[in-house]
């Protein structure tokens, strides 16, 4: 594995190969990374057309409505990948206060009246009749910059082997600790765990001591265990979250997604029903099948081959993201890419793991798969930093 | 390797992302292949639903084809129950509509038995509601009129018992026949014919095999398949027979009731009885009544607990007690057909064998008199049966045990299929008992207190000979053994239907009459007993020839016997027995009445008034003949 400081580049090469690399980055860009993204993206395409085609015709709707739909997002999610790989990321890093102010206010603004209110929740901008805006995923995305720009700040420029002190890392846990406690009041306790994720990624490559790190565990345990007792959340939002512990205790109501949502997965078997020939999924057994449980449709129709194939997928851009950190050129590049990474891992884990019964149920989609405009924009701009960072590691 | 290393710190963040990754993949083996048959099936359960419909129950005919039990259809309200959930004012409009309450309305709807897919049948309704639901639709969403087929009994609580009725399934009927298609909320055959030919009568429910969404709303129908009515069953009763029957016995009771019995100082209450009409030649049940009786109809969408208690209750004389096949009798008298074929089968007498009558005899300290005290000096066979010497039997069920402890008597009326069941397919039947050294034993074991001793004395096969003691006999049993001497020894299995067919009369499948077994007994043996029987009506001092004083005999010679049994604390149970023609027997009378005193004087005027009706003469009521002191 070419880890090594300096960067592989600054010691190969001549000086005119140098001098081209660092001119011309888009000969450096990630194929591996952009492949899996594109790959990851047209399953998930057209599992939201096999999750919601029956139900639309139904109802007497065009049955492509939401394949349309996310075409359109994934098609802005490419110009945005585009968009934020053209200006150097240190430039991005370097804007990270307006991010973070911008950030806070629009989830300030949320959960005042402005903002709409959807099963419980308090989290979009009702935007036009048609479009609505989730600032929560916009601002995983904005966290990962924030706390990427500040880890890396006051750091030497280039050591990335920089240990965090006890000063820095409280203002760190500060920077993420305002906007989740903004998320709370949403509530909303998946896109909170998102960000601990991010922070944690970020504070374990960003060099903080190792009991620092198992004391952040701790309290985070503790944090989570206090908020499903305290009644910051709902009851049924409380009983979803601890569904899969007793699956078989209430069938009809919590239980129901989960018992339904493994049925669908479990019947698929090996190969799978074939695509749109998922029983399950016709007739809308799976509650959010097109959003937070597309994977079952994965599982229902393409079987265990096809699931462990979208997995690996996964794996694969979790590797080329993970590379790409490694190779960074910088300290803030590193975080950025770790950051990512955090967010995309936890993810997948999350929405995966729920439909299968080994995490608890939250609202968190799967990245590129899902149905959702403001989560494909914002991961989107994530993988175009990861991009940007992979490509400009020689400059 | 520096644990503050980037390199060191990345690696970790790789191995985490391995393990989650692993995890899913475990997870996703796990579900997808070694579990995936189970979540198979359960997806196959979660698309489809089946509504039932129940078929219409086959029609019950008489043996020419007359509709006994019918169907009829009725109206009933039904409620979409998705629409009553989303219109709560709708369990209003539907109560007052009834005239009933809204909490009753709302428990119809939400009724287990009946599924989403379906509306649910809520009450019977009259030609009035009806037009007010079609005019008034807009108020009434959801809210429709549905045909019903339920059982409808032309001629009331004729045949009752051996009718019997239908109810819902209940659990444990449920449990039984699940593998049958049997549901929550079907009808099924409860007791009598209904029962004994369910699966015939039953029909195939229809079945509509809906494609349903995880919210329960129907996408399509799959498959339907119309419910097929029953086949029609055709019994072997006649409809003028069973008439006969009933009205006779209902009518000899009432004679009874209240007459005065000189020799107990006692009113006669005669509160039951039964009579049973056979066919001698196969078996056949031509008229089976039962009294006290119930309405069938009284079952039709339910009966109420009280009144099934008061159809159950003892002090109502449980008026469900089908007494011709479970009542269980003291035969009296009529034994003496069982101890005659035993004495003479086992050669113990013939025919011829004089006996001198002094009107009792001695069994150790014991005198067994007969019935009056009457001697009736030297007799035969044939005479004693005539005139029913009680010392001629007793001598004869002596000997037997005397002479080589025999169980001849026991042995023959096993013959005759007495102590077993009969096999008559309608249920509740009672098996009887005939006593001997065993059972007298294992009575006594089981319950020494209600037996003076384990031991069987002659004494006991005295009493046995002429039908007393602890032998108890069903009316029908009676009737079938006597069937069975009057065909020539053939005993059948009773049966009570001709055959299964379409309701256009074409035949399904023929219900065999069905022999059982052969009771030997020579030709010459026999026609002396047929002698003694033939002169217990038509002799001058037969028992039974008050009661048919002008009978036309030479329309049909009529063969009989008298019993009356004893009972302890209560007035005797009045039997008859008879059949006619006498020789080639067509019918078999059988006649028991309950506390009512001697059978020549309340049994034998009843079964004379079925056999004048059966040769086609008018039959003014039963009349008692309180003066006939013979047994």
């Amino acid at each position: 594995m070419a880890v090594t400081t300096p960067p592989l580049g600054a010691g190969a090469g001549s000086a005119s190969s140098r001098r081209f690399v660092g001119l011309v980055p888009w000969r450096n860009i990630d194929v591996g990374l952009v492949g899996a993204l594109a790959s990851i993206e047209g399953i998930g395409l057209l599992m939201v057309y096999a999750a919601t085609r029956t139900k639309l015709q139904q109802q007497g709707l065009d049955p492509r409505f939401y394949l349309k739909r996310q075409l359109i997002f994934l098609a802005l999610g490419a110009m945005l990948v585009v968009v934020t790989t053209v200006v150097d990321y240190r430039r991005w890093r370097d804007l990270a206060p307006v991010v973070y102010a911008g950030m806070c206010a629009l989830l300030l603004l949320v959960v005042s009246p402005v903002g709409a209110k959807s099963k419980g929740h308090q989290a979009w901008f009702q935007l036009g009749s048609s479009f609505q805006l989730q600032p929560s995923e916009i601002s995983k995305i904005c966290l990962v910059l924030c706390l990427a720009a500040f880890a890396s700040w006051s750091g030497r420029s280039g050591d990335r082997d920089e240990s965090l002190g006890i000063g820095k890392l409280a203002t760190l846990i500060c920077l993420a600790g305002f906007p989740m406690a903004l998320i709370m009041l949403q509530p909303d306790l998946g896109t909170d765990l998102v960000f601990a994720s991010i922070l944690f990624a970020v504070l374990v490559v960003g060099g903080a001591k190792g009991r620092h790190l198992m004391l952040l565990l701790v309290i985070g345990v503790v944090a989570v265990v206090a908020v499903l007792q305290v009644g910051v959340l709902k009851t049924y939002q409380v009983n979803r979250l601890t569904a899969f512990l007793d699956p078989a205790g209430d069938t009809r109501n919590v239980g129901y997604n989960l018992n339904e949502s493994k049925i669908t997965i479990g019947s698929g078997g090996l190969l799978g029903k074939g695509l749109f020939q998922g029983t399950q999924t016709n007739l809308s057994y799976v509650p959010e099948q097109h959003t937070d449980f597309v994977f079952t449709a994965v599982g229902e129709q393409l079987g265990f081959a096809g699931s462990a194939l979208l997995l690996m997928l996964f794996g694969l851009l979790v590797w080329r993201v993970w590379r790409a950190a490694m190779l960074a050129r910088d300290r803030a590049g590193t975080l950025i890419c770790i950051g990512v990474l955090g967010l995309i891992v936890f993810q997948v884990f999350e929405n995966v793991g729920m439909t299968m019964g080994i995490m608890p149920i939250a609202g968190i989609p799967l990245p590129f798969v899902s149905y959702g405009g403001s989560a494909i924009l914002a991961y989107s701009v994530g993988i175009g930093l990861v991009l940007n960072v992979h490509m400009r590691r020689f400059s | 390797m520096n644990v503050d290393s980037l390199r060191f710190r990345m690696t970790a963040i790789g191995v985490v992302v391995m393990c989650l990754f692993g995890a899913l993949f475990a997870r996703l083996w796990y579900l997808q292949v070694l579990q995936s048959n189970q979540f198979r099936v359960a997806a196959q359960q979660n698309g489809i639903r089946l509504v039932y419909s129940a078929a219409p129950r086959g029609r019950i005919l008489d043996r020419k084809g007359r509709v006994i039990v019918d169907n009829r259809q009725v109206n009933v309200v039904t409620v979409d129950r998705l629409v009553a959930k989303k219109q709560p004012v709708l369990v209003n409009r539907v109560a007052a509509l009834l005239g009933e309450h809204p909490e009753q309305v709302k428990l119809a709807i939400g009724d287990p038995r009946f599924s989403d897919l379906a509306p649910v049948p809520i009450a019977p309704a009259d030609g009035d509601v009806i037009t007010f639901v079609k005019e008034h639709a807009a108020d009434f969403p959801g809210v429709d009129v549905e045909q019903q087929v339920v059982r409808t009994y032309p001629y009331g609580s004729l045949a009752a018992h051996l009718l019997g009725y239908v109810g819902e399934i209940n659990d444990n009927e449920l449990a039984v026949r699940k593998s049958e298609g049997y549901h929550l909320g079907d009808g099924i055959g409860k007791s009598g014919v209904e029962l004994a030919y369910e699966p015939a009568l039953r029909g195939e429910p229809g079945v509509t095999k809906l494609e349903v969404d995880s919210k329960g709303k129907v996408l399509g129908t799959l498959e339907r398949l119309a419910p097929v009515q029953g086949h029609d069953l055709r019994l072997t009763i006649d409809l003028d027979t069973q008439i006969l029957a009933e009205d006779s016995l209902a009518k000899g009771l009432a004679a009874a009731r209240g007459q005065y019995d000189k020799q107990t100082g006692n009113s006669y209450s005669a509160p039951a009885g039964a009579v049973v009409i056979q066919d001698p030649r196969d078996g056949s049940v031509l008229g089976l009544a039962s009294q006290p009786t119930y309405d069938p109809s009284q079952f039709v969408n339910g009966i109420p607990t009280d009144l099934f208690a008061q159809l159950t209750d003892p002090a109502s004389n449980q008026p469900l007690t089908d007494r011709a096949t479970s009542g269980l009798y003291a035969p009296g008298s009529t034994f003496k057909l069982v101890t005659a074929t035993a004495a003479l089968d086992r050669g113990l007498v013939t025919p011829g064998t004089p006996y001198y009558d002094k009107g009792y005899i001695q069994i150790g300290p014991q005198k067994f008199k007969n019935d009056g005290g009457n001697a009736y000096g030297t007799i035969n066979l044939q005479r004693a049966i005539t005139v029913s010497s009680d010392s001629y039997f007793y001598s004869l069920g002596a000997e037997f045990w005397q002479n080589g402890r025999s169980l001849a008597i026991q042995d023959t009326a096993r013959l005759y299929g007495f102590g077993a069941r009969t096999g008559i397919p309608i249920g509740g039947e009672q098996a009887g008992r005939v006593p001997d050294p065993t059972t007298r034993r294992k009575e006594y074991e089981q319950n020494p207190r209600a037996f003076v001793t384990n031991q069987w004395f002659t004494g006991d096969n005295v009493n046995l000979a002429i039908g007393q003691g602890d032998l108890v006999v069903t009316p029908l049993q009676l009737s079938n053994a006597y069937a069975t001497f009057a065909n020539g020894g053939t005993l059948y299995q009773p049966r009570v239907a001709v055959d299964t067919e379409n309701q256009d009369g074409s035949k399904v499948a023929d219900i065999p009459a069905r022999a059982i077994r052969q009771v030997p007994l020579a030709p010459g043996d026999r026609a002396a007993m047929l002698a003694g029987f033939s002169g217990v009506v038509q002799d001058g001092d037969g028992t039974a020839h008050g009661a048919f004083a002008g009978f036309p005999f030479n329309q049909l010679s009529v063969a009989g016997k008298t019993g009356t049994a004893q009972v302890n604390g209560k007035e005797p149970t009045s039997v008859f027995v008879s059949w006619g023609p006498s020789n080639t027997p067509q019918y078999e009378v059988t006649v028991f009445e309950e506390q009512a005193g001697y059978g020549a004087s309340a049994s034998a005027p009843v079964a004379r008034r079925i056999l004048d009706g059966l040769t086609g003469k008018a039959t003014p009521a039963p009349v008692y003949i309180p003066n006939a002191a013979v047994n």
